[in-house]
């Protein structure tokens, strides 16, 4: 199961190099961040379906939250939008 | 990447097995830390680090004495049953002085995955060209992206780092260690590895000692974790200590605070002034966080990796 992700700016332009890490979720989850790419998307593994809460924070530092609910029948999505 | 790799671990039969959870490990050898060539050493006569801004374990069991038991973290009512690697308050401090050591000798990790994904890490040096960091920093498991799972590319090792300041420059690494209980298995009780680094920079900055402690030399005892979790500015780093909650023979599970980005820490005994590493952190849980024991066999991989 994999959680597919994207994180833009205020105006819509996606964000590179943006940490994005698990907050929490149904089991115990390795405590590692991965960074976006330069179109700002990423592809993130979620080991079991349940509730996850995903943590990112930008370059400049900038945190956001976003719940996303996996439930192992296809890609999960999230969207992050920093409001700066 | 070469698969010579996965055949320099001697310990493939204990990997292939079932652990025996609930068998006893008693107290074992230890490898003396170094201090480095580099100037300034911090000391710490205590059980924590002598670091401003710290809260005592005292205040801390104080503030929290009311018997909460029976009550639900306040994410299950959004999130149902969590894990999540701040546990109560976030306690973590900030380290700026990191060019001393022992922060020197915790390395902020950029890891390049097989599919060119990025991700960061912390290890810890062990000797002048060995680190030691989680067994997913190294070799990807499950990842569910094709091209992804296998050993990682590349790992650039900043030792020291504070920000944009790389106090020690750094190394990009594309050797490494794991065990075939994490790259054949996932198996999270093995969940340890090592990165090989082309240059001697241990021997500046300083390492780790590790150590085979008891069950009860770690229950309730107090560990340390330093490294660079994704939540804060980019390239800091941050420390927290506090107590040991449970053992088993492959685990070791704490109230230290972590967060994405510290996997890997070392999860440090201070003893008479000296560090050495009993765990290997990993995983962010709901009421614990945990890392992979340093058992015998642990140990003995991690003297073997030494370079």
């Amino acid at each position: 199961m994999v959680i597919n992700g994207i994180v833009r700016d205020r105006s819509g332009r996606p964000v590179a190099q943006a940490r994005v890490y698990f907050l929490s979720g149904p089991v115990p989850l390795p405590d590692i961040a991965l960074l976006t790419g330069a179109d700002g998307t990423f592809r993130l593994a979620a080991p079991v379906a349940g509730s996850y809460s995903l943590g990112c924070t930008t370059p400049d530092g900038e945190s956001v939250s976003r719940a996303v609910e996996v439930t192992g029948e296809a890609d999960a999505s999230v969207s992050f939008e920093i409001p700066y | 990447m070469s698969d010579t790799r996965a055949l320099d671990n001697p310990h493939e039969s204990v990997a292939s097995e079932p652990p025996e959870l609930d068998k006893p490990v008693e107290a074992g050898p230890s490898e003396e830390p170094s201090t480095g060539e580099a100037g300034e050493v911090e000391v710490s006569t205590g059980e924590v680090e002598a670091v401003e801004g710290l809260r005592s374990l005292d205040s801390v069991i104080a503030e929290t004495a009311p018997d909460t038991s029976g009550l639900e973290d306040i994410g299950v009512a959004s999130f149902g049953a969590t894990a999540e690697s701040i546990i109560q308050a976030d306690d973590r401090v900030q380290i700026h002085n990191t060019s001393a050591y022992p922060w020197r000798a915790h390395a902020s990790l950029l890891i390049t995955a097989a599919d060119g994904s990025s991700w960061i890490g912390t290890g810890w040096f062990i000797s002048p060209r060995t680190l030691i960091t989680a067994g997913h920093c190294v070799f990807i498991k499950n990842s569910g992206v094709p091209g992804r799972d296998g050993w990682v590319r590349s790992i650039r090792v900043m030792p020291g780092r504070n920000g944009s300041t790389l106090p020690y420059g750094s190394s990009t690494s594309t050797s490494f260690r794991s065990v075939t209980g994490w790259t054949g298995s996932g198996n999270h009780n093995y969940d340890y590895g090592a990165i090989i680094l082309p240059t001697t920079l241990g021997s500046t900055v300083g390492w780790f000692g590790y150590s085979v402690a008891s069950d009860s030399q770690l229950n309730g005892s107090v560990v340390n974790i330093s490294g660079y979790p994704g939540d804060k500015p980019a390239g800091t780093q941050w420390y927290h200590s506090n107590r040991v909650t449970s053992v088993n023979s492959t685990k070791v599970y704490y109230s230290v605070d972590t967060m994405g980005g510290q996997s890997g820490s070392a999860v440090y005994h201070l003893r008479d002034g000296s560090r050495y590493a009993v765990a290997v952190h990993a995983y962010g849980g709901a009421t614990a966080n945990s890392g992979t024991r340093v058992n015998r066999e642990v140990f003995d991989n991690l003297s073997r990796w030494k370079a």
